[in-house]
């Protein structure tokens, strides 16, 4: 994607992350397991979480499709692709060096 | 997103919405159960959700753009893309939209004639239902395999249509013939239309109604002469009327057989139908009681085709098993009726079986003469689409190699190698669409093109050619073909580049090249079999020229004359004609005239059994014409012993004298030199006896094919409707007026009916041959100069990478010779494997066109020999700079180069 600023790239992260650990979900079972995860610390609009799915589906990182679900409900259900745990490690990787740069710098300064 | 749902999304995006109010509206209610379940009230539950989730509306717009625009971005890009590359370089894309454009154009103008004329089911209800019938041709001995017999008696018909009962019910479909209408008006101008008689009920079996008034019904088929009414086509109605709807009630004149020839206009029949053949439209239907009188009693009269419908489960077989016996009946009563009749052909008429063929497609003698040939030329012009499509290949490969550090920097930045893959193809798509909409435009204007070669004005061939399905499918279907062919192959190679190599300058050169000479050979193997199909048809065509037909054809006009003379008074009508030449030859310009009642080349004959004294009648029938006096002076056949016909000899001499052949003279009369002797022919019960006054050189009379045959020449008689040879260095147009100023000194309502010349009519009986040597020769051609331009290119393009190479070569002392055979080797090479190939290719294809070919053997070694030459040729042009450039290199700068 062209324009990526940082809340749109902490947030592919995070459900990059998720679909990672916790294999396939669909849109609500994502937004519950931010919320879980992060402790109510990101507190984001709920609704907000689609358009980035969206984006990265058409990114090709992840794809979706129509299940039936626990509880005999129909869901989209996204999932991780090959480019897309490509694209976790990289942007994995990016956090973690600008977050110790980030943390080398509060200390040393 | 797959590629294929991604335009589904473009092309529909009402499923999208959908599909998106579906996931926010589970998202929704799923947070809403939760709360619930946490003890909040159920509106409150949903309010809640709806707080947390945010604006639907604008998530949803966002979303939606996200999917809709992503999906028509990537095909408009890759679209974008594939253009700006096309006019990057468009010299190329240039070349290949016009070779293929040409090649896709050819086949679909081909295929769309194909279609039209033997393909496609008549334009009427359950065509599948219909048969025609036909009978097995009588094998003269010693003459060609004769063709079908399709035209059938009255009697017989009518025996027939008792027969068939239920299983099923034929019509009378009289032959499409070009005569003269007008209005009623005395002096009215005429025009030729295309006319044809039909049983009362043939509209209703055929399943065609009305457009205006009626159609044809059985109440027509009363009584002889007794309904002259006419239906119009739609076309004709169209054409020469307006679509004037008072057309009906008009009387209108046909020159027929009916007393007066004035027709009421009764109807006109539905849009789209042009009657059973195609190839030859019809313009007016006349009922077949308007026919001659005497045709509907006379079993010995052949007229019309009978086209039936099967009742619904009745098989073919079945037809035939119900109509044979009465076929045979009829059969044997044609050789009880020629007592004379030789056992070998007795025995072809007793032992005849009736065909019942399948006529979903109509009934058509274009068809016999031209399926073949038809078929031929759209394998030769498939052969030139394989060769374009290789050609493009070779091209485009070229274009991939120049641009494999751009696919190596892509893969090395990430793109998937099926990405690339799909970029290539975009832009094979496009140009094989480009080509494809050109090659379109192309077929519309050759396809008439084509049809005009096989049109003469005595019977022009017409076919509906207006935009048809199948043949855009076929358009289509050639191209999609083109793009795999061409595109997949390039597509691979880059998609095979490796990032490394590729970036170090190292591109896949050797890999590159072997493709690029497997496809020169596939293009010289195709065109090696075009060149030798080409050549045959040109030389046959040559060799059919060339025939030493006995007379000469070279401005001679035959023109066919009609007068008012009563039928039955034959003196006068011959002092008539007699008028008609002497007037004519008295022109300055003329240096000479002559009468026959019909022209040689023209389809016209007549044919009777020879007696000679002490023999029984001859096997086979002998051609019998009959000619006036300077016959022979005007069409330059030597006359060899005796005298030609002068003005005592009559028709009604006994014995009557008679001119004959050398062919005749040497097989009936045992010598060539037999002025005196004589010979009977049987008339009826009775025999005509004839006297050889002269004897003539051999000479061509309805085929340049046939070798010479015996002919007897007789004095002419008195007909209503002859024609007049006239040689003259004048051009036809002034011929005919010179006639035209004679014609109302000599007789009432003398007229010229039709103009032509001897050549044409000779050409006319060959146009099978010019179309495939025209078409033929044009492809071949085409081939080779594609073939050459793919040796070109491989050939440039190996001496450009050898450059350094050859510069070592050179400054270690290699003479320019060397050099030259160095590019002289790769030729042969290239060439050798392709040649191979299309030899025996080649042979293949002579032995399955060997029937249309004339004067050559099965493996002519003329035709190879041409072949091979052509293609040294063509190889040491395309070779020729390539060479030159390999030994101008400059050690120095070759060195200095890289």
């Amino acid at each position: 994607m062209a324009s990526n600023n940082s809340t749109q790239s902490t947030l592919d992260l995070l459900v990059l992350t998720i679909l990672d650990r916790r294999g396939p979900l669909h849109g609500y079972g994502i937004a519950n397991a931010i919320q879980q995860l992060s402790e109510e610390a990101l507190r984001i609009e709920e609704g907000s979480l689609y358009p980035a799915l969206h984006r990265m589906e058409e990114s090709g990182w992840i794809t979706a499709e129509w299940m039936v679900t626990e509880n005999k409900r129909r869901a989209r259900v996204y999932s991780l692709t090959r480019t897309g745990k490509k694209q976790l490690e990289a942007e994995a990787e990016r956090w973690t060096n600008f977050s110790s740069g980030v943390a080398r710098v509060l200390r040393l300064a | 997103m797959s590629w294929f749902s991604r335009l589904k999304n473009a092309v529909s995006p009402r499923r999208l919405d959908h599909d998106l109010a579906d996931e926010l509206r589970d998202h929704l209610e799923r947070r809403a159960a939760e709360l619930r379940k946490a003890g909040l009230e159920p509106t409150e539950a949903q309010r809640q959700a709806a707080l947390r989730f945010g604006n639907t509306t604008l998530i949803r717009e966002s979303s939606r753009e996200i999917r809709l625009w992503a999906a028509l971005e990537s095909i408009l890009q890759d679209a974008r893309y594939a253009w700006r590359g096309m006019m990057k370089s468009p010299a190329v894309e240039v070349t290949v939209i016009l070779s293929l454009s040409l090649a896709i154009g050819a086949n679909t103008a081909i295929y769309s004639i194909l279609d039209a004329a033997m393909l496609r089911p008549l334009p009427i209800p359950e065509p599948n239902r219909l048969v025609r019938l036909a009978s097995p041709g009588i094998e003269q001995p010693g003459s060609d395999i004769p063709d079908e017999r399709e035209a059938f008696n009255y009697p017989m018909y009518l025996d027939m249509r008792k027969a068939a009962g239920t299983a099923v019910q034929l019509a009378l479909i009289g032959y499409v013939n070009r005569i003269d209408a007008s209005g009623p008006e005395n002096g009215a101008p005429t025009e030729k239309v295309g006319q044809s008689y039909l049983s009362g009920d043939a509209f209703q079996i055929l399943g065609v109604g009305p457009a205006l008034g009626r159609v044809l019904s059985p109440d027509d088929d009363r009584a002889p002469g007794a309904s002259p009414v006419a239906v119009l086509s739609y076309d004709y109605w169209q054409r020469r009327f307006n679509g004037d709807p008072h057309v009906l009630g008009r009387e209108i004149y046909l020159e027929t057989h009916s007393t007066n020839g004035m027709y009421q206009v009764v109807g006109v029949a539905r849009k789209g139908f042009f009657g059973v053949e195609p190839g030859k439209f019809v313009d007016i239907w006349v009922p077949a009681m308007m026919y001659n009188k005497e045709a509907f009693t006379n079993p010995g009269w052949s007229w019309f085709r009978i086209v039936g419908r099967m009742a619904t489960g009745t098989r073919p077989r079945e037809v035939k098993a119900r109509l044979q016996p009465i076929f045979h009946d009829y059969e044997a009563g044609i050789v009880k009726r020629i007592p004379t009749m030789p056992p070998a052909i007795a025995n072809q008429f007793l032992n005849a079986q009736l065909r019942v063929y399948s006529a979903d497609a109509g009934v058509s003698d274009f068809r016999r003469d031209y399926s073949r040939p038809l078929w031929i030329i759209l394998a030769v012009a498939g052969g030139i689409f394989l060769i374009a499509c290789a050609n493009v290949a070779s091209l485009l490969l070229a274009k991939v190699v120049s641009r494999s550090g751009e696919m190596a920097m892509r893969i090395s930045l990430g793109a998937g190698r099926l990405r690339l893959i799909r970029q290539l193809l975009t832009e094979s798509l496009l140009l094989a669409a480009l080509a494809g909409a050109l090659g379109w435009v192309l077929a519309r204007t050759l396809a008439p093109l084509l049809v005009h070669l096989l049109s003469t004005e005595g019977s022009p061939v017409q076919f509906a050619l207006a935009i048809n399905s199948r043949v855009l499918l076929f358009c289509a279907a050639v191209s999609a073909v083109a793009t795999i062919f061409f595109g997949l192959l390039p597509a691979w190679q880059a998609a095979g580049v490796q990032p490394m190599t590729a970036l170090r300058g190292m591109t896949g050169q050797a890999s590159r090249l072997r493709m690029g000479r497997f496809m020169v050979a596939v293009q010289v193997g195709f065109a090696f079999c075009l060149v030798a199909a080409g050549a045959a048809f040109l030389f046959s065509l040559w060799n059919l020229f060339s025939v030493n037909t006995g007379f000469d054809a070279r401005n001679v006009v035959v023109l066919d004359v009609s007068s008012d003379l009563r039928k039955q008074d034959k003196n006068a009508q011959l002092a008539m004609m007699k008028r008609l030449q002497d007037a004519v030859s008295a022109s300055p310009e003329v240096e000479g005239a002559a009468v026959a009642p019909w022209a040689i080349f023209s389809g016209s004959s007549w044919t009777d059994q020879v007696m000679v004294p002490g023999k029984g009648p001859s096997v086979r029938e002998e051609i019998f014409y009959r000619v006036s006096p300077g016959y022979f002076k005007t069409l330059r056949t030597p006359v060899l012993y005796g005298h030609p016909f002068d003005r005592h000899d009559g028709p009604d001499q006994d014995p009557i004298p008679t001119v004959v052949n050398v062919a005749f003279a040497r097989q009936y009369l045992g010598g060539e030199n037999v002025v005196g002797k004589t010979f009977d022919r049987p008339e009826g019960k009775k025999r005509a006896h004839h006297q050889v006054v002269g004897v003539v050189a051999n000479a061509n009379y309805g085929s340049l094919r046939r070798g010479a045959e015996p002919i007897v020449y007789l004095p002419n008689e008195g007909a209503s409707y002859f024609s007049l040879y006239i040689r003259s260095p004048l051009d036809v147009g002034s011929v005919v007026r010179t006639v035209e100023r004679a014609t109302p000194t000599v007789g009432p309502g003398v007229r010229v009916r039709q103009i032509t010349t001897l050549s044409t009519l000779v050409g006319n009986t060959i146009l099978r041959e010019k179309l495939l040597a025209d078409i033929g020769g044009t492809f071949a051609f085409l081939g080779l100069v594609l073939a050459a331009i793919g040796l070109f290119g491989v050939l440039n393009y190996a001496v450009a990478r050898r450059t350094r190479e050859i510069g070592i070569r050179a400054a270690l002392g290699a003479q320019r010779a060397e050099l030259v055979m160095l590019v002289g080797r790769d030729l042969l090479a290239m060439i050798g494997g392709g040649l191979i190939a299309g030899l025996i290719g080649s042979l293949a294809l002579l032995l399955a066109i060997k029937s249309l070919l004339f004067g050559l053997k099965a493996v002519d070694p003329t035709v190879l020999l041409t072949a091979v030459g052509l293609f040294f040729v063509a190889g040491v042009i395309a070779a020729g700079f390539p060479a030159g450039r390999a030994a101008s290199v400059d050690p120095v700068i070759a060195l200095r180069q890289e």
